[in-house]
């Protein structure tokens, strides 16, 4: 129903030009830094000037090593994504479903690794992956992830579960299914979308995690994080420095992008993490 | 087109019992169903009729009793191995998949081949009037075509048994009175014994062959909707099943005929029908119901005579409160058109059909 014109007060053009402005600086203010790296990143320096010559020169200069940071990174942020949210479905599931005593006590001590500063869980698992010898190694590096990424997973795959009322495995089971059954053909399905978006969160922050991979990390395996913090500590904003740091930020859109399209946009805004019967 | 259910076993329900900690929600509920039979569990909310429901399907285990199908003893058996088909509240069609891989799901659960899956699934679609559907997703079907599609799938498998979890709930009232007609007609094609849950008494009345009347976990009254309706077994029944008038008075059976002499000047004749006329004296409960209360402007012939309160239009039909000394408020529901001279404030005289006219221990 649309009000007729007359009735729109002063007041309430005023309020809504107000709320307008008020959005309109609330995305200026979180998008602004992506946009200044991106500008940053090709025209090589983070003084960035208006009009200015597009060039690539900065993407072209960054060296070798890192490139293998990058990958080492991606590698090591998709494995542990895959391998958390392998071990968080049933994890929550059996949490859920199974009624287990404690339940509530257990799925608070696994949100440990998200409120604990990560620099002292580093430190901690520093003192572990010594003697493993898992200090300096890929695999250190992906299992500190995996402890992040779990905890991050739980958190996603337990909501999803709670939000699927019961009927549908129930309905499944009176049809003939066992329970492993109903999970794979009914319950998977239906919060798949969710996990879609869970990977998307979860793979993100592992692709920046810095302080917990500070005192893990070592010559021999170098998240890309790691390497843009020490190199701009010991030479300044170099230009390849902003031009990987573009880089990412294209990688977090092409990630985002994949999900939202495959999903469809209903299921990127907002809790709608499960489809509705 | 062969959809009948030959296979069709009774049921036996042999002193189940549950309890949720001291709360006891079905006390030793015993009842046979025959093959084919359509039976509804009735009753309001918390009287222990969705435990019976939830107990039969497998999907919460009874403290104690037995369930049996035929010879075969099923209460041991978790809910995938019962053969039970279930109708949910809310449907609860699986949204990802089809309306034809709905109705399959139990099929594929049983490996039937694809030839004969999609024959099955076709033959339901025609059962259920959907025929064409059953390439949509249960989100583009309206409220009534999701219920069919899960009627559908309850039966395909050819069930044992098929339970219906208050169905027609989220239904308008408009459609709610065509599905029931619907379901009933469904049902006696497929030849499905059928356990069928609800509070609303009308449904009761409309679809089953019998209906079990609960209330707090126990069974007030096993009978056919006519019996339940017309002789109501105990004070809940009448309460419950249909608008009642309850007057409390005392058996009387002193001339000769048995009456119920509700005051001092005020003594009504009674049916007999199921109940002891040999104790004169007794506490009774005497109802007649509201079309069995005739309301009259002039006072000759009348039993007795009321003084209009309130008239209630209901369309066909018109509700009459009446104020009768001695016997307190009573409720007439007339036509329309009788009643059209009758008005507020007026002395009316009032009859009551005896034949209509039931009293019940108190």
């Amino acid at each position: 129903m649309s009000a007729p014109r007359w009735r729109l007060a002063p007041g309430l053009i005023f309020g809504r030009a107000a709320l307008a402005i008020y959005l309109v600086i609330m995305v200026l203010w979180l998008t602004f830094p992506v946009v200044l790296v991106l500008l940053a990143s090709f025209q090589g320096t983070l003084e960035v000037s208006w009009p200015a010559p597009v060039s690539f020169d900065a993407y072209k200069t960054i060296p070798p090593s890192y490139w293998e940071a990058f990958w080492f990174t991606i590698r090591a942020a998709l494995l542990a994504t895959g391998i958390a949210l392998l071990v968080a479905i049933p994890a929550a599931w059996a949490m859920v479903r199974g009624r287990l005593a404690g339940r509530r006590v257990m799925s608070n001590l696994v949100l440990i690794p998200d409120v604990v500063p990560q620099l002292i869980l580093g430190i901690a698992l520093l003192t572990v992956f010594i003697p493993l010898r898992l200090s300096n190694s890929f695999a250190g590096v992906m299992l500190a992830l995996v402890a992040l990424s779990l905890s991050t997973g739980l958190r996603f795959t337990e909501a999803l579960l709670e939000g699927l009322p019961d009927e549908y495995e129930q309905a499944a089971q009176s049809l003939g299914a066992d329970k492993l059954t109903a999970f794979r053909l009914v319950v998977l399905p239906l919060i798949a979308p969710g996990v879609a978006i869970a990977a998307l969160f979860i793979f993100m922050q592992n692709l920046i995690t810095f302080e917990l991979l500070f005192f893990i990390s070592g010559p021999s395996a170098t998240p890309i994080a790691i390497r843009l913090f020490s190199d701009i500590i010991d030479r300044g904003i170099v230009p390849y420095a902003v031009a990987m740091a573009g880089i990412l930020v294209y990688v977090a859109i092409a990630f985002y992008t994949l999900v939202a399209v495959s999903l469809g946009p209903k299921y990127m805004a907002g809790s709608v993490m499960s489809r509705k019967g | 087109m062969n959809i009948s259910n030959n296979a069709a076993q009774p049921v036996h329900i042999d002193r189940v019992r549950k309890t949720f900690g001291e709360f006891v929600a079905v006390r030793e509920l015993s009842l046979d169903i025959a093959a084919g039979e359509f039976v509804t569990f009735l009753g309001p909310s918390g009287c222990g009729k969705s435990t019976t429901l939830k107990m039969l399907s497998g999907l919460l285990p009874q403290d104690s009793g037995e369930i049996r199908f035929g010879n075969k003893r099923i209460d041991m058996l978790p809910a995938n191995k019962r053969n039970i088909g279930l109708v949910f509240q809310n449907y609860a069609l699986f949204p990802h998949m089809s309306v034809a891989e709905n109705i399959a799901f139990g099929l594929r659960m049983r490996g039937w081949n694809r030839a004969s899956k999609e024959k099955r699934v076709e033959e339901l679609l025609q059962l259920v009037r959907l025929e064409g559907l059953g390439g949509r997703k249960p989100e583009q079907l309206s409220g009534g075509q999701q219920q069919r599609v899960a009627v559908a799938r309850a039966l395909a498998f050819n069930p044992d048994l098929v339970l219906l979890d208050e169905p027609l709930s989220n239904l308008d009232a408009k459609l709610r009175e065509q599905v029931r007609l619907d379901l009933r007609d469904i049902q006696r094609r497929a030849n499905q014994t059928t356990i069928f849950v609800t509070h609303d008494q009308v449904e009761a009345l409309v679809m089953s062959d019998r209906i079990v009347l609960m209330n707090r976990g126990g069974v007030e009254q096993v009978g056919t909707p006519y019996e339940l309706y017309a002789t109501p077994a105990t004070e809940f029944g009448a309460r419950f099943v249909g608008a009642n008038n309850l007057l409390a008075g005392k058996l009387d059976v002193e001339s000769g005929t048995p009456q119920a002499r509700l005051g001092p000047e005020m003594v009504l004749p009674i049916s007999t029908h199921a109940l002891d006329v040999s104790k004169s004296g007794i506490d009774i409960w005497y109802c007649v119901r509201p079309e069995h209360v005739a309301v009259r402007p002039g006072k000759d012939g009348a039993i007795f005579v009321g003084r209009v309160l309130d008239k209630i239009y209901q369309g066909t039909t018109v509700l009459v409160d009446l104020d009768v000394q001695g016997l307190g408020t009573i409720r007439a529901e007339r036509p329309a058109l009788e009643v059209g001279n009758v008005t507020v404030g007026a002395d009316v005289g009032v009859n009551i059909e005896r034949s209509h006219a039931v009293a019940r221990l108190s």
